[in-house]
């Protein structure tokens, strides 16, 4: 089959699909986002057991496989009565494992900020808050954009795990599969829409997270 | 990485006086309790939804349930090392092509690179599986799973071989330019050997990478762990004690490899580049 109908027989399910895919990017880079934050804070307070749990938190959900995550959300988790829709599965997984990846994208920033910054505030008499605020978030931020654009071409690439279980409407990779096994012949058309759909956008948003990068960059 | 972890989090704050002692204590107190009863709570929550019962724990005292997630095991590895070798050839390939002086191979490349790093590998696993043998190509389920998670790696690959080639001092290359190496002498003897150096901890650390994208291999039906987990809670028909062992074992496999690389990355200095922290464009 040619591309002219592929698209005029699945031309909405890839409409539905591309919104799929983009929508729950969005949504779960978000959540990561917050989690990650809070995570982050939790290990840089100076309280030991809150530090074990951020660090615990962020081995677990940066070593273990996607798909791992899912089937114990998906298929685990309803034996211990916590069902949970569907495509809330998906985000629930690409949520917990973005987060962790977030939180060590935000301590490395941290890291780089160098010690005698913070001791040059303190002996300037900035107290912790003023410190945090003015030296050290600012700078975090700045030099956590190339990896938080990296981060988010990851979360896009990880909804993909949306193929693993029954969604409905489906995401691009999904699609892919749906269409495939329905109509015999369809060769390898769905597979280049999809694939084009992912890594044009992924392109996109490295363009766009370099300009940003660019801009606020803070050189050592 | 995080060599740096502990002294940063640690110059955060002055030396505590007597208040801000007691009031670590007084936190790290209520903290404690907070986890515990968070604790307590999941386990609650097993137990009264029975899965603590012995009937789901029982067969992991059994060699036979470990036999044969060690062979779902030797799966994994065999698909990851020859991935691994795949990925690694076609990464340094690719980047030769991106870095290359010869402006079409360069743009092609670069496509490549950018197309395999910004396509999801469960995409990659479906051509291989579905689309494939549309063309009256039947590989093995072997091949099914390790093609595409070779290529998916080689992609990042090539960015993180191109870091390396980037890191070594300009000098060296001037230096043996000026001494009458031809170009190509220059990167294969000057160049090449330096930056592979300098990618080994970020090499191993792309280990985990591989290692996770072999789970899907039960799309394929290639005996995996993962796969042979899935037998073994039909066999047992005990989902949850499963699947946590055997995300288990993945977080401990991956935390070895990932602790590898860092240990390397402190030992000869040299940064762990990988997709996170590489440029995106």
């Amino acid at each position: 089959m040619g591309f002219a109908e592929i698209l005029e027989r699945y031309g909405a399910n890839y409409a539905k699909a591309v919104f799929e895919t983009m929508s729950m990017t969005i949504v779960c880079f978000c959540f990561a986002m917050a989690i990650a934050i809070l995570i982050t804070v939790l290990r840089v307070s100076p309280i030991k057991p809150l530090r074990i749990v951020g660090d615990l938190y962020v081995q677990i959900f940066r070593n273990i496989p996607g798909v791992a995550l899912l089937v114990v959300v998906a298929y685990a988790l309803p034996n211990l009565k916590v069902v949970l829709p569907w495509k809330t599965c998906v985000e629930v997984t690409v949520v917990l494992l973005a987060s962790a990846f977030g939180s060590e994208n935000f301590m490395t920033g941290i890291n780089a900020i160098g010690v005698g910054q913070i001791e040059a505030a303190r002996s300037i008499g900035l107290t912790f808050g003023q410190t945090m605020r003015k030296i050290v978030i600012p700078q975090a931020l700045r030099s956590a954009v190339l990896p938080m654009t990296n981060l988010l071409i990851a979360t896009m690439l990880s909804t993909s795990l949306g193929s693993q279980v029954p969604l409905n409407p489906q995401e691009l990779t999904g699609l892919v599969s749906y269409i495939t096994t329905r109509s015999t012949g369809a060769g390898i058309v769905p597979f280049v829409i999809s694939a084009l759909c992912y890594a044009g956008t992924a392109v996109l948003m490295g363009v766009l997270g370099n300009l940003i990068d660019k801009k606020v960059r803070v050189i050592r | 990485m995080s060599a740096h972890v502990t002294s940063m989090r640690d110059a955060l704050y002055e030396a505590p006086g007597p208040r801000t002692k007691r009031l670590t204590v007084i936190g790290t107190t209520i903290s404690l309790a907070l986890v515990a009863v968070g604790a307590a709570l999941i386990v609650r929550q097993f137990y009264i939804t029975g899965q603590l019962d012995a009937a789901y724990w029982s067969f992991f005292t059994k060699w036979n349930t470990w036999r044969y997630l060690l062979e779902g095991l030797v799966g994994t590895v065999r698909v990851a090392l020859v991935a691994a070798v795949i990925s690694l050839v076609l990464g340094v390939l690719l980047m030769f092509g991106r870095i290359s002086s010869f402006p079409p191979l360069a743009v092609v490349s670069r496509i490549v690179i950018d197309f395999f790093r910004g396509v999801p590998s469960l995409l990659l696993i479906y051509f291989f599986f579905l689309v494939v043998p549309q063309y009256g190509l039947q590989l093995p389920s072997f091949w099914m799973i390790t093609l595409p998670v070779s290529l998916a790696a080689s992609g990042v690959l090539a960015e993180v071989f191109r870091a390396g080639v980037n890191a070594v001092p300009k000098g060296q290359t001037e230096a043996a330019l000026s001494i009458g190496l031809t170009p190509t002498k220059t990167m294969l003897r000057i160049v090449l050997p330096q930056a592979l150096r300098i990618v080994v901890p970020s090499l191993i650390s792309q280990l985990v990478v591989v290692v996770k994208d072999t789970t899907v291999a039960y799309v394929v039906s290639y005996p995996d762990l993962m796969q042979n987990a899935r037998v073994l809670i039909t066999t047992h028909d005990s989902v949850v004690s499963v699947y946590l062992v055997v995300a288990l074992i993945y977080i401990l496999i991956n935390f070895a490899i990932n602790q590898l690389s860092i240990a390397m990355a402190r030992r000869s200095g040299n940064p762990i580049i990988s997709r996170e922290t590489e440029n995106p464009t």
